[in-house]
């Protein structure tokens, strides 16, 4: 077993009583941080964000700190400070538990955020199927509310910050920040062009910072405990903090765990943490970072499960959500669960992306269903290659990354099911 | 001015211009389908996907500004491939029915897909379809062919003020329709048609009447209110099947409204009188030219005249009036005439916020500079009137007086008249008219006269020549 360095959030999920303002106060020095952050200068926290390698958690792993430093001081338009809170990545789970059992930490996350880049108004954008969470962030907003850590003169201190839950609708693209940004403007969820970014021109045509869960709810630990701290929780370089790994599909003990960033493999997390595969079984694929990244072989896991290195290897950490196929299951028919997901997601604006997810899919069903045909795979590798970095946003290449990588990675299965006329283990 | 280099040439550029603007003042053409000089820019249809050095990946030609150095390839083998592959997407659901498209020949699909598209086909799934909803008098829509470019969602949006087009489901499925599937509001739908790439949007007054390669385009302007938009009318062998808006930036940028696209119909309906008629037996019978004009003349003679001349009339042909009116009509009065409650410059006034202006003719103001004056009442103890009219100048009352009509009337219009001189309406005559704003415009002849219709110079020419006299009594003895 991998030696468990400090951990930040996990030690207070599944407690119905982590929850509230009492706890959070007594157990995680909640709000302390707020005020220490209030008597900081703005810069002072951009700094010690800077410091601290918080690499976004929401799947691009853009430096948070970094991010922060491209808003605006001045302004003619009101800043807005949002929260990613759509979680749509298929196989992701973490931002869930920071909201149900630390919601007053993602609050003093952002009220600090607020304050850092000069922002009295903040939105958690969740989605729409988290009813439960939705409901337990208002129950601790309106605590915070009560206690003066929201609203106006903040402890006394003299910032301002409102913070509304709004709740998308079920769009997978809602997650998608610009996107995000209209559906909360009560526009169609729909990517805007970049340029103007958020920091330039987002929520209501003001600058905005959209951050995710995670990176938020770490704020609070950066500000009391410094950013070379947190960046001394990681064990790479430009990568601090600890990241939660929610490990899902064919594994012992699917969850979520948290280890310094950078600090394991991608096996040692399945193996070790997870319990290895379920009922003992060869393991046939990894998806590390998100139904959207590219598929790995078992051979390729012994890489640690970070930023860089998965990008070095040509796929990517996303949301640190890994997960994990046994032999058992048919990696043609998991790919056309995942294309028709992306097809079913595409908002249709570009046309790569609308025409392209759809086509794929209907390739990739018939391959499953014993209709391919030879010429099929070298199609799917070409369309794949016509919709990445073709389209808006990064829905066209989460489309087209699992199908390049899954056909390339697992030819003979894809053979098998052409040549054999149906799935070899149907 | 700073420059940019776009496939090895040095090319200046205006700060702030994109790549599509600045290549094309260059001659360089970058295809696109949703980017509209007129429209708000979304970069969706990716097909201006250009290369620029310095960045890893394509980027949209619409959505990138220029800037000072940077070097722009548009035809790089990078870039062939993604507008190819674009252009495979495009067509794998459009069904291909180009042969009876009304679009076929001026569709950007089209084009686009024989300059830069493939020749092969490797689309073997089924086709998206859809059931289409009636979309009202203008527009008739078939989503089956719609590329999703969203032209016609941010012209209404952006433009005409309503947003009527939306687009409804998502990916794959979405469709671009009206909200509730009701028909269209706006009076400028026909726009809609003419920003449309594909047959998606066509106009239904068009639709199946001539393939768009027989027509002859000529570039006039409209004659439906003061501020004469820019327009091309569409004619084969001298029959006009369409009007289309034209470009002009500083009068009506790229788009005209309903009544002004529709208006050229009055030109060749059956109603409108293009034989020269004199009041014979209680009643309107076409006439001989030199009869009806000698009825003209005969039914003026030793009354007190007043001559009405339509503000829908070119500058030249006003000028003309006002030169040669004292000869012919000695002592008259004269007037302009035009949209009920207008009667000066001053009362015409914007009618929308878009285009419409509320004189509903062309030349009011042009006229004004000349010297008219515009009809309140008639003259106390007029006898007899002189109406001269384009063909869109309302008709005054004109209260049972004894009235001669040159010009553009219907049969019901002149129904009472002792005579009509029939003459040219805007689309058979070149001229002057000067818009709100007094800037001089030129009409151009978009077809030859119909029936035995003249120009104004000629029928006065024949007004002057025919003896008076002896053509008094000739008339008065077959009367």
């Amino acid at each position: 077993m991998q030696q468990q360095t400090e951990t930040l959030f996990i030690q207070h999920f599944g407690k119905e009583e982590s929850r509230s303002l009492a706890y959070f106060r007594e157990k995680m020095a909640g709000y302390s941080a707020l005020r220490k952050a209030l008597g900081m200068s703005q810069d002072d926290i951009i700094n010690e964000m800077k410091r601290a390698n918080l690499r976004g958690r929401g799947g691009a792993g853009f430096p948070a700190g970094v991010k922060w430093g491209f808003i605006p001081k001045q302004s003619a338009k009101p800043k807005y400070l949002v929260c990613n809170a759509d979680e749509s990545e298929p196989g992701t789970f973490k931002d869930r538990d920071i909201m149900r059992y630390i919601p007053h930490l993602l609050i003093e996350g952002m009220v600090i955020g607020g304050y850092a880049i000069g922002a009295k108004v903040g939105y958690i954008y969740i989605r729409g199927e988290y009813t439960r969470e939705a409901k337990l962030l208002n129950q601790a907003i309106s605590e915070a509310y009560d206690a003066g850590l929201l609203g106006k003169n903040i402890l006394g201190l003299g910032h301002d910050f409102d913070l509304t839950v709004h709740r998308g609708a079920g769009a997978y693209i809602c997650g998608e920040e610009t996107a995000l940004l209209s559906s909360l403007e009560g526009k169609r969820g729909e990517p805007r062009v970049k340029p103007p970014f958020p920091a330039q021109a987002g929520a209501f045509g003001g600058p905005t910072i959209v951050n995710n869960v995670e990176t938020l709810a770490a704020v609070p630990f950066i500000i009391n405990r410094g950013g070379d701290w947190f960046a001394g929780l990681g064990k790479l370089e430009r990568s601090g903090g600890t990241r939660l790994f929610g490990v899902s599909g064919h594994v012992k003990k699917p969850g979520l765990y948290e280890i310094g960033a950078g600090s394991a493999t991608l096996r040692q997390i399945i193996y070790d943490f997870a319990g290895g595969i379920l009922h003992d079984k060869k393991l046939k694929a990894v998806i590390p970072g998100g139904s959207s990244a590219p598929v790995l072989t078992p051979e390729e896991i012994d890489v640690i499960a970070d930023v860089d290195t998965l990008a070095k290897i040509g796929t990517m950490l996303g949301s640190a959500s890994i997960v994990v196929v046994s032999e058992e299951y048919c990696v043609v028919r998991l790919l056309t669960r995942i294309s028709k997901f992306y097809a079913h997601e595409s908002c249709g604006q570009c046309t790569p992306c609308r025409e392209g997810t759809r086509w794929m899919t209907d390739v990739l069903y018939r391959i499953e269903h014993g209709h391919g045909r030879e010429e099929d795979l070298a199609l799917l590798l070409d369309l794949s290659n016509n919709i990445a970095g073709r389209t808006l946003c990064p829905l066209g290449d989460a489309a087209a990354g699992p199908v390049a990588s899954f056909v390339k990675k697992f030819q003979a299965d894809f053979e098998a099911h052409i040549r054999g006329g149906k799935c070899p283990s149907a | 001015m700073p420059k940019c280099i776009i496939d090895g040439r040095e090319v200046e550029f205006t700060p702030g211009q994109n790549l599509i603007e600045v290549a094309k003042s260059a001659g360089i053409v970058i295809p696109g389908f949703c980017y509209h000089p007129g429209l708000s820019v979304v970069a969706q249809c990716r097909m201006c996907a250009v290369e620029i050095e310095k960045m890893p990946k394509l980027q949209t030609a619409c959505s990138t500004a220029a800037t000072e150095g940077m070097v722009v390839k548009t035809r790089s083998e990078r870039v062939k491939d993604a507008q190819k592959s674009v252009m495979e997407f495009l067509l794998i659901n459009h069904p291909l029915d180009c042969p009876i498209c009304d679009k076929a020949g001026e569709c950007d699909l089209q084009d686009r897909s024989f300059d830069y598209g493939s020749p092969y086909q490797r689309y073997a799934e089924e086709r998206r379809t859809f059931e289409d909803v009636d979309m009202g008098p203008v527009i008739k829509k078939n989503m089956n062919r719609c590329i999703h470019c969203t032209r016609c969602i941010r012209f209404g949006d952006e433009i005409a003020g309503i947003r009527e087009m939306v687009a409804i489901h998502r990916g794959n499925s979405t469709e671009i329709t009206t909200l509730t599937g009701l028909p269209l509001e706006t009076e400028y739908a026909g726009n809609y048609a003419d920003i449309c790439p594909t047959g998606s949007l066509t106009l239904k007054d068009f639709r199946f009447k001539k393939r768009v390669w027989f027509l002859k385009k000529v570039p006039t302007i409209c004659e439906g209110c003061s501020r004469g938009c820019s327009l091309e009318l569409h004619q084969s062998d001298n029959v006009i099947y369409r009007c289309v808006a034209r470009e002009n930036l500083e009068v009506n940028k790229y788009w005209i409204c309903d009544e002004g696209r529709f208006n050229f119909h009055y030109v060749q309906a059956p109603e409108r009188l293009t034989e020269p008629a004199a009041r014979q037996g209680g009643s309107l019978q076409s006439a001989e030219w030199s009869v009806a004009v000698a009825k003209a003349k005969a039914t003026i003679v030793d009354k007190k005249v007043t001559v009405l001349v339509g503000s829908d009339l070119t500058q030249e042909e006003a000028l003309l009036l006002k030169e040669l009116a004292p000869k012919h009509f000695p002592g008259a009065a004269m007037f302009h005439f035009g949209t009920p409650g207008i009667t000066a410059g001053q009362h015409d006034a914007p009618a929308d916020k878009i285009l419409k202006r509320t004189s509903k003719t062309s030349n009011l103001h042009g006229l004004e500079q000349l010297g008219f004056e515009g009809l309140v009442t008639l003259p106390r103890g007029t006898e007899a009137v002189v109406v001269f009219r384009g063909g869109r100048a309302t008709l005054p009352d004109l209260g049972g007086l004894a009235t001669v009509g040159v010009g553009v009337f219907t049969a019901a219009e002149a129904e009472a008249f002792q005579a009509v001189l029939p003459g040219l309406t805007f689309t058979e005559k070149s001229g002057t008219i000067v818009n709100f704003e007094g800037r001089e415009q030129q009409l151009k002849r978009v077809i030859l006269p119909l029936g035995q219709a003249k120009p104004l110079a000629e029928i006065l020419t024949m007004w002057a020549n025919v003896g008076a006299a002896a053509v008094v009594a000739r008339a008065g003895a077959k009367v």
